[in-house]
């Protein structure tokens, strides 16, 4: 028999609505409220041991607190399978059951089960955390998908809880966590690409083994009037910094951007700077670092007057960036630009 | 913006609106193997057409190219 402790908030726990969102961390021992639901699905395969529940608000206002209590709670317990949820369309309950999951996975090792709304806000978090022990179940907006949802938890947390091997998102039905593995096949790649070429080229089905990330769309700009004098800025993933490399940026997998003054420069001398980045051979950028931050050209385009060049640059070595990472990079750059109240940008990409 | 880049066809794929044509990944911006003043030209003229990209309507991933034969 499979031992589950089961995380929800203070409302399905019973307590009470958004008058209850402030009550703290709390444990019953067994199946209590949403809980029960869950056992009745388990049947006996399985067996709540115990039914954790926290305020959505005071999961918000004391993260790092609520975080630690839970984990203490389920720690103490060791069971075999945490069941987050399901949180629905409900974004703070969602981000609770989803950064409990990750606090889980990566302190316990304990695999975990959560399921919402697939439009719920934590499902990006949950994406980025690309956590190996963590499946997160799609389910209705509203609480009237209860039973199936539970069913579809109680459902893993057996297999799960047995240490049953999972299949890929598409074949299960959880939401894809962007984790590529490794299968063993008995026919070459250059058989299955061909196969799979065919079929595209008869305009027959064919399902890919590399699946690309979808991206979120972004609507273009409107373009800059001729008619104003624009500030632009450069922004450069090609790891140009000074000399030295005051900041220390990494070659790869970096977690900040830096802004460096260019404002009384009107070249970048070679010797004067550096490219850090462990992705493509620097020796061309470091002989002319202008082949990732074209000040030179942008002087001479400068001279007729048609725009003012912002009087910093803005870098982060791009090199492995985790999507996540560099998503939120790129909001953080685009603040500064907005607060700097920049109209344009360059953005050299290496 | 505009995005410079070599890899213009994953700058499309993912959706950016204003792509630039660049030289290659280790030199976006200008060719190691040209004499200096003709790197310069070209430089130049990638920079002139991020410039135009940046003032031109787009509705969907749009690709600049360089006018590189004007450089050289």
């Amino acid at each position: 028999m499979v031992t589950v402790v089961h995380v929800i908030n203070q409302f399905f726990a019973g307590l009470g609505g958004e008058d209850k969102a402030g009550v703290p961390v709390g444990t019953a021992e067994g199946a209590t409220g949403a809980a029960r639901g869950l056992q009745a699905q388990l049947g006996d395969k399985g067996k709540v041991v115990a039914t954790i529940y926290f305020g959505d608000n005071y999961f918000h206002e004391h993260p790092e607190e609520a975080k630690a209590a839970i984990l203490k709670e389920i720690g103490s317990r060791k069971p075999q399978v945490v069941v987050a949820g399901p949180a629905f369309n409900s974004g703070r309950y969602g981000v609770g059951c989803v950064e409990v999951c990750h606090g889980v996975a990566e302190s316990l090792g304990i695999p975990c089960v959560t399921a919402m709304h697939e439009e719920n806000p934590a499902v990006d978090a949950y994406r980025g955390y690309h956590d190996l022990n963590v499946y997160l179940l799609p389910t209705r907006e509203t609480a009237a998908g209860m039973n199936e949802a539970l069913m579809a938890m109680a459902g893993f947390a057996c297999r799960l809880g047995s240490g049953e091997e999972l299949g890929p998102a598409r074949e299960e039905g959880y939401i894809p966590r962007g984790i590529r593995r490794l299968e063993r096949t008995d026919r070459p790649g250059v058989e299955r690409a061909v196969e799979m070429l065919l079929k595209r080229l008869r305009n027959e089905p064919f399902v890919t083994e590399v699946p690309v990330q979808i991206w979120d769309r972004a609507v273009p700009a409107p373009p800059l009037s001729p008619e104003r004098q624009a500030t632009i800025a450069v922004i450069t993933t090609s790891g140009v910094v000074p000399w030295g490399n005051p900041d220390r940026f990494k070659t790869y997998r970096n977690t900040f951007w830096q802004k460096y003054n260019i404002s009384e420069l009107k070249v970048l001398e070679p010797g004067k700077w550096e490219a850090v980045h462990g992705g493509y051979n620097v020796a061309f950028m470091n002989q002319n670092p202008h082949y990732g931050l074209p000040l030179d050209a942008l002087r001479a385009s400068e001279s007729d007057g048609r725009f003012r060049l912002y009087h910093s640059y803005y870098v982060v070595p791009g090199n492995q960036g985790s999507p996540s990472v560099m998503k939120r990079i790129g909001q953080e750059i685009a603040a500064d630009l907005k607060k700097e109240q920049i109209d344009g940008v360059l953005l050299v990409a290496t | 913006m505009a995005i410079i880049s070599a890899m213009y066809p994953i700058a499309e794929q993912v959706g950016a609106s204003r792509i630039v044509k660049a030289v290659s990944i280790p030199h976006p911006c200008g060719d190691p193997s040209l004499p200096s003043e003709v790197d310069a030209r070209l430089r130049r003229e990638i920079v002139e057409t991020a410039l135009k990209a940046i003032h031109a309507e787009v509705k969907q991933p749009t690709l600049f190219y360089p006018n590189i034969s004007a450089t050289v």
